[in-house]
């Protein structure tokens, strides 16, 4: 038959490669095993218990739908969404700009200036996020803090950094930019590093100034790096979990309580643990549609060598 | 491989399984004691307290594991901020220890079967000597669900004398109403310095919740829910003065904006760097271990009330009691150890409440005697002033789930940082109570509990 005899021949396979194939699925195995038992097997039964009022102690009973309906008629864990979305834009264009002048830097001074400013910037990243948090909040301490005792000498009043709702958020997205600095700054140096010197060298010899050259070269060949770097800062960001625990336990009057901090309360003084999984699957569900839509936003392409 | 690389990686991993070995896979289990062998272990978990209370958790467990050959008491110190986590994961995962200190209410733990009654498990001698407002705190639906060790108050006024006379105020005179308040803070600010305060209270919605409950009763005559736990009863116009109180104390800068430190914690008045405090009595406890100069010029009072009457809702009393997990892998094991530290010698709970500066009432009438009795008693003042100008006037922490103190909490810190209106506040104290009312079905559950 005329059409059965391509499809045929698209079945038949190489040897070698279905070898290949073969390998592959080997490979692959030990991470699909432990994603099964550590992600796929929890998030199963996560729906699952969702429908409950669970307790460890006691008979679950079914509720139906209900957890989902307390979490999304509760105004606060809405806020809370919204205060993720604030951190996100509090921290994630800083710390891209950041990383990107640090990089840009880094890739144009000689080399062994690059290597102290790469172990410099990637420092924070290999610090604990506890330590970090317990780090600044004895430089935002009220009496005796470090940064009270600068702004003193300017002749401003103490600060609440941590106590005002005004600053608490920004005094944690402080140290969330500095933790996150090293990471996406070797990122996008990776990246510059990666684009041919001749476009370079065709613009310098158009004239292009470095700001033209940043716009339209560098920029535009790191598409798909800033595209990644800005889909797993935002994620990381809005999850943002430790800074606020440590640091404000979610206060002052709830300024600092993100999302997963939200959910944790809940999970840690709730009886029953139902509401805590449904938030948590809802915010999955949230954080699945705006990562989408940045990514259909800011579509990502092959470059063209 | 290269050969140094397959030495470096085998001597790594025997560092790894020397140190794991060191551990041990059950949570809050210690490395092997060759004394346990052979012994029932008993789990048991405490928090980090004061200085003396540490010491006296540690003497007992060595005391009681040395005393007889049956048991093995494990007890693991579980620092505050990582209890709630660490508590629920270990009951998740079946690992909850045999028995845990435990503040606060129990209602909720025991009606939703965390804890173990104790009835069957205790002679009922042992029951039967519990004071009367120990009982209150330690009793579900008439049962036992957990043990008191102590009742103490949870708000005094604490005030250092040596900074009232240099302000040019009577060190014997402590204030008693909110105006007295506002005019000893007033004197008291020309003395401190930069980054102190003449006073420091609760500030963060946390510490507001459950160190205001008694002040909610006392200014309005009621709690923020029905007493049938079916309407929240937050918007009363009592309630904006209290919001108004504190706000009063944030506007003036009489109090910091930022906790100095833990809500539970004396360590800023130890340090002088606030002239007053709200605080437990607990905070005798912490000043006379942590801080001896302070404690000798320190005055405990009654905490200041709006209209300066200290005979009735001036605080809450309630606090440590021992409970036994519904989980318990070894319950008469367990109940042995009770028995012997809080119902056995008096001798054994005794230098508890001596070491603690006389600060907390022994649950047992027999334990109080023994107390009463010691000749250290006759040093500590304010003993006195503890049991008999607050205690007498105290009542019980709120048995409503912790969501509803949170709310009110909430709503003070909105009110006194300026966020909001007092009346603001309390509206969405209100809309937040009910909510927590219809969701957790609250007025059944308060049928339930008074059936």
């Amino acid at each position: 038959m005329a059409i059965s005899a391509p499809a045929a021949s698209r079945r038949r396979v190489h040897p070698s490669r279905r070898q290949d194939t073969s390998m592959a699925y080997i490979m692959l195995a030990p991470v699909l095993i432990l994603l099964s038992i550590f992600v796929l097997w929890p998030a199963i039964q996560a729906v699952y218990l969702s429908f409950f009022d669970w307790s460890f102690y006691t008979d679950s009973e079914f509720v139906g739908w209900k957890n989902f309906h307390d979490v999304l008629v509760d105004d606060k864990f809405w806020d809370a969404v919204l205060r993720g979305l604030q951190f996100v834009l509090m921290t994630v264009p800083v710390s891209m700009v950041l990383s990107f002048l640090v990089a840009s830097l880094a890739t144009s001074v000689s080399r062994r200036v690059s290597t102290v400013l790469k172990v410099s910037i990637y420092i924070p990243s290999v610090i604990s996020g506890v330590i970090a948090s317990i780090t600044f909040v004895i430089i935002y301490d009220y009496s005796g803090g470090l940064l009270n005792a600068l702004i003193n000498i300017v002749g401003v009043p103490n600060q609440a950094w941590l106590g005002d709702p005004r600053w608490a958020l920004a005094a944690i997205a402080v140290p969330a930019v500095w933790l996150g600095l090293g990471i996406s700054t070797l990122i996008m140096i990776a990246a510059m590093l990666d684009i041919p010197d001749s476009f370079y060298e065709a613009a310098q010899l158009e004239g292009a100034n470095w700001w033209q050259r940043t716009v339209y070269i560098t920029i535009p060949q790191m598409k798909n790096v800033l595209l990644f770097l800005l889909v797993t800062g935002f994620v990381g960001s809005i999850q943002q979990f430790e800074l606020p625990l440590v640091m404000t336990g979610g206060g002052p009057h709830g300024a600092t309580e993100l999302p997963n901090l939200f959910i944790f309360n809940h999970f840690r003084g709730d009886a029953y643990v139902g509401y805590s999984l449904a938030a948590a699957l809802l915010l999955f569900v949230v954080l699945g549609t705006i990562s989408s839509v940045i990514f259909r936003i800011v579509n990502s392409e092959k470059l063209v060598d | 491989m290269k050969r140094r690389t397959l030495l470096s990686a085998a001597a790594a991993s025997a560092t790894a399984a020397g140190l794991a070995a060191c551990g041990s896979g059950t949570p809050g289990q210690q490395a092997e004691d060759p004394a346990a062998e052979g012994r029932t272990p008993v789990e048991f978990w405490g928090n980090v307290f004061t200085t003396p209370e540490n010491a006296w958790y540690e003497k007992i467990v060595e005391d009681f594991n040395a005393a007889q050959e049956d048991i093995y008491l494990n007890y693991q110190v579980v620092p505050a901020d990582a209890w709630d986590q660490k508590l629920k994961a270990a009951q998740a995962a079946g690992t909850a220890p045999d028995l845990y200190i435990q503040a606060g209410r129990l209602d909720t733990a025991a009606r939703t079967g965390l804890l173990m009654p104790l009835d069957d498990l205790l002679e009922p001698d042992l029951l039967a000597g519990v004071t009367d407002p120990a009982k209150e705190i330690s009793q579900y639906q008439g049962q036992f669900y957990g043990f008191p060790l102590l009742v103490e108050p949870q708000m005094t006024l604490y005030w250092n004398r040596d900074l009232f006379e240099q302000a040019g105020l009577d060190p014997e005179a402590p204030p008693t109403s909110w105006e007295a308040m506002y005019d000893a803070c007033e004197a008291l600010a020309s003395v401190m310095g930069n980054g102190e305060f003449p006073l420091n209270t609760a500030v963060d919605s946390d510490t507001f919740g459950w160190t205001t409950v008694a002040a909610q009763m006392h200014v309005a005559g009621h709690l923020p829910i029905s007493e049938d736990w079916s309407t929240a009863d937050a918007e009363d116009a009592k309630y904006e003065d209290l919001i108004t109180f504190y706000k009063t104390l944030q506007d003036e800068g009489w109090i910091p904006r930022q906790p100095l430190g833990g809500g539970n914690s004396a360590q800023a008045f130890g340090e002088k760097k606030v002239a007053m405090m709200s605080q437990g009595s607990w905070g005798m406890s912490e000043l006379g271990a942590d801080y001896p100069e302070v404690a000798s010029v320190t005055g405990v009072a009654p905490w200041v009330q709006n209209d300066g009457d200290l005979t009735h809702s001036i605080s809450t009393i309630g606090n440590m009691k021992w409970v036994v997990d519904a989980k318990a892998k070894e319950p008469e094991a367990t109940a042995r150890f009770i028995s012997w530290a809080l119902g056995g010698d008096p001798e054994v709970l005794g230098p508890f409440f001596v070491d603690t500066q006389f600060t907390k009432a022994p649950a047992r009438e027999e334990v109080a005697e023994v107390v009463g009795a010691d000749p250290a008693a006759a040093d500590a003042p304010w003993s006195e002033v503890v049991f008999e100008d607050v205690v007498p006037h105290c009542i019980p922490e709120a048995q409503y789930p912790w969501d509803i103190n949170l709310a009110m909490g909430d709503a003070l810190q909105a009110g006194m940082l300026g966020e909001v209106s007092p009346a603001e506040a309390l509206s969405t104290a209100q809309k937040e109570i009910q909510k927590i009312i219809d969701r957790e079905g609250l007025a059944e559950i308060r049928a339930e509990m008074d059936a």
